[in-house]
């Protein structure tokens, strides 16, 4: 296949290098929104948003408005928010529940289901000729929900969404498969803008450890549970180890495959974050036996960390936040953030989890803040021509990945690394590249073959 | 939030404050915005209460079907702030490693519609609307409108914050991020 845009040239995954201009062109954009968001598994809602027949959230798949909508048999659907008349956007509320969808422009209804159901003037104005069966909302061609996720995906030859995970779903289970009961999303959605790129914000929660220490240094020296950071008489994280979870010297893993990515450090003890509250370390070490039993130790242990499932959806162990990074062009994203619990933690907990998670990352987090203009100011750099040019280093830990021997899956690194990174822009590349998904499965597993050695 | 709303439209009276008891109050509101907007963090948390909650939600569209039946999407916290937390973002500004503080931005806030809702022993309650400019990295241009509920507690012939309810008009934050005090 024609390679008119020149990917290949603009990331060597291999070598560590990406040329800056995938993150301003306009037509890489537009390829992207075909080839990555158009074939992709994408997240498209929770299933505690929707719970009641009739329920429906709206979201967006890349750049295309989306309604998910909880069916009257239970099952969840979802279509494409444009109107077939005239293609206005049919439904502006953020959720709600509803038995018809109806356009504001000329009243064209449709049912839950999507079928177009009524209208206006239908024997005045179509002489009783319309078709309305041929004239139903686009059906977003595939729906599978994994443990309380659901994601949709327009292409029919994708492979299944568990195929897609792949080991990252042993990752995604350590997040919301802790105790019995699932997750549920607490309160609302978060959404703001960003003007950067989306693969920055993607890029960051798939590989990058790195940059905690120094872009989160000031959150991390004024929420650090010491004694004189007092609330109420108790530190924020109160009994938790007083030393953020990198600087322990246990080590860690940063994981990388098909795109997605994680990494953690270990830890002894079950202790999350130094910005979650003492209610939410509490039950983060009282629940700690019961997860152990479900996940083993190495998972229960794990509160804290990063992750991204390829392309754009985000979280982060023990903060409890999952994002999804929608594109709005090249240059600006729009961050939708969700604060996931254990369905079977009390009210308090989850009180305290929306609050924890507020404090951290959000718009106004103490930590968040500081990522996200980190991007901006990338962004602002690469309208220049030679910065668009330039080669930037990805080269962390190159060569040093593995298969580990405990039962840890998938291609591995020390955490600190940018394996995840350099498989993430491989996968693009491969994306980007390839006519069928055989096509794309193959050069992805023929990189992750040759980076592993011996 | 909807508490807010409610109580808002509950005091349509015009409730008759004193002269002098809505230009003290103005005056105490200006002095703070200045404070803040001249980087005085220390002297402004000084005006906060022990007890003062400094919040923010954010806003979510429904369709009038679900707002007739006083239905509304869920919401969540912008701000959820006490006098600590308030206290470690200002620690957290003085580190010089709040990188979007850094260099540090300019800010202009300004108070509007002051209305004076009720009085109750030594506290009042108010209401009013803000606009604040923030002004960062070279060329970025940032507003913020809104309205919010105070309650104000006398205090040594001055006031303390007990309260700060903000609500913020935009649905979909148009900034990326919120490194400053509203």
């Amino acid at each position: 296949m024609q390679d008119k845009l020149n990917i290949k040239g603009l990331v060597d995954a291999r070598h560590g290098k990406v040329k800056p201009a995938i993150y301003v062109d306009e037509d890489v954009y537009q390829l992207e929104l075909e080839r990555v968001f158009g074939r992709s598994w994408l997240f498209l809602a929770h299933e505690s948003q929707i719970p009641k027949s009739g329920d429906f959230f709206t979201t967006f798949m890349g750049e295309d408005p989306i309604i998910v909508a909880r069916q009257k048999d239970g099952s969840v659907a979802a279509f494409l928010n444009q109107c077939r008349h005239r293609g206005m956007k049919l439904c502006h509320a953020d959720s709600g529940n509803t038995r018809t969808f109806t356009c504001p422009y000329h009243g064209w209804a449709f049912g839950l289901e999507g079928g177009l159901t009524s209208v206006p003037l239908e024997e005045e104005a179509y002489r009783n000729n319309l078709d309305k069966s041929q004239w139903g909302l686009i059906q977003v061609t595939r729906l599978t929900t994994y443990k309380g996720l659901i994601f949709g995906n327009w292409d029919e030859s994708a492979p299944s969404l568990e195929e897609y995970l792949g080991d990252m779903a042993w990752y995604l289970d350590g997040f919301i498969d802790r105790r019995e009961g699932g997750t549920e999303v607490v309160g609302g959605v978060n959404k703001w803008v960003i003007n950067c790129n989306w693969k920055f914000a993607a890029e960051q929660f798939c590989s990058d450890q790195y940059h905690a220490p120094y872009t989160h240094g000031s959150a991390i020296q004024v929420l650090a549970p010491t004694p004189e950071n007092k609330a109420d008489g108790k530190p924020l994280g109160d009994g938790q180890t007083q030393r953020p979870a990198w600087a322990n010297g246990l080590g860690g893993v940063q994981f990388s495959e098909n795109g997605h990515g994680s990494a953690f450090f270990f830890t002894e003890k079950a202790d999350a974050n130094v910005w979650v509250g003492g209610e939410v370390s509490n039950y983060f070490r009282e629940t700690y036996p019961e997860v152990e039993a479900r996940l083993g130790r190495v998972r229960a242990l794990r509160l804290a960390g990063h992750n991204t499932i390829f392309p754009t959806l985000s979280w982060l162990n023990g903060t409890q936040t999952l994002r999804v990074w929608h594109p709005k062009g090249p240059n600006q994203i729009e961050v939708w953030v969700f604060c996931i619990a254990d369905r079977a933690a009390s009210d308090e907990v989850k009180e305290a989890l929306k609050q924890s998670h507020a404090r951290a990352f959000g718009p106004a987090g103490f930590l968040e803040q500081d990522d996200s203009e980190n991007w901006v100011e990338v962004q602002k750099v690469l309208r220049g021509n030679k910065a668009q040019q330039t080669e930037l280093c990805m080269q962390m830990g190159i060569g040093f990945e593995e298969r580990r021997k405990d039962g840890i899956p998938g291609v591995t690194n020390h955490t600190f690394a940018e394996t995840a990174a350099r498989g993430f822009y491989q996968r693009w590349v491969d994306m980007m590249t390839s006519e069928t998904w055989a096509e794309i499965e193959t050069k992805t597993q023929e990189y992750q073959e040759e980076i592993v050695r011996g | 939030m909807d508490d807010l709303t409610v109580k808002a439209a509950s005091s349509a009276a015009v409730y008759k404050a004193s002269p002098e008891l809505q230009h003290d109050v103005e005056q105490f509101l200006y002095l703070e915005a200045a404070l803040i907007d001249e980087h005085h963090f220390r002297e402004w948390l000084d005006l906060l209460a022990e007890d003062v909650t400094y919040t923010l939600d954010t806003n979510t569209l429904a369709q009038v079907r679900d707002r007739r039946h006083g239905i509304a999407p869920p919401t969540t916290y912008i701000f959820h702030e006490n006098k600590y937390t308030l206290e470690r973002r200002v620690a957290r500004l003085e580190t010089g490693m709040a990188w979007a503080e850094e260099p540090q931005s300019r800010t202009r806030h300004f108070i509007t519609n002051v209305r004076i809702t009720g009085e109750m022993g030594d506290e009042i309650t108010l209401f009013c609307n803000y606009a604040v400019h923030r002004a960062a990295k070279a060329r970025d241009h940032h507003t913020f409108y809104g309205t919010r509920q105070d309650i104000l507690r006398r205090n040594d012939g001055g006031w303390l914050v007990v309260r700060r309810a903000l609500e913020l008009d935009e649905f979909v934050l148009m900034t990326a991020n919120i490194s400053i005090f509203l």
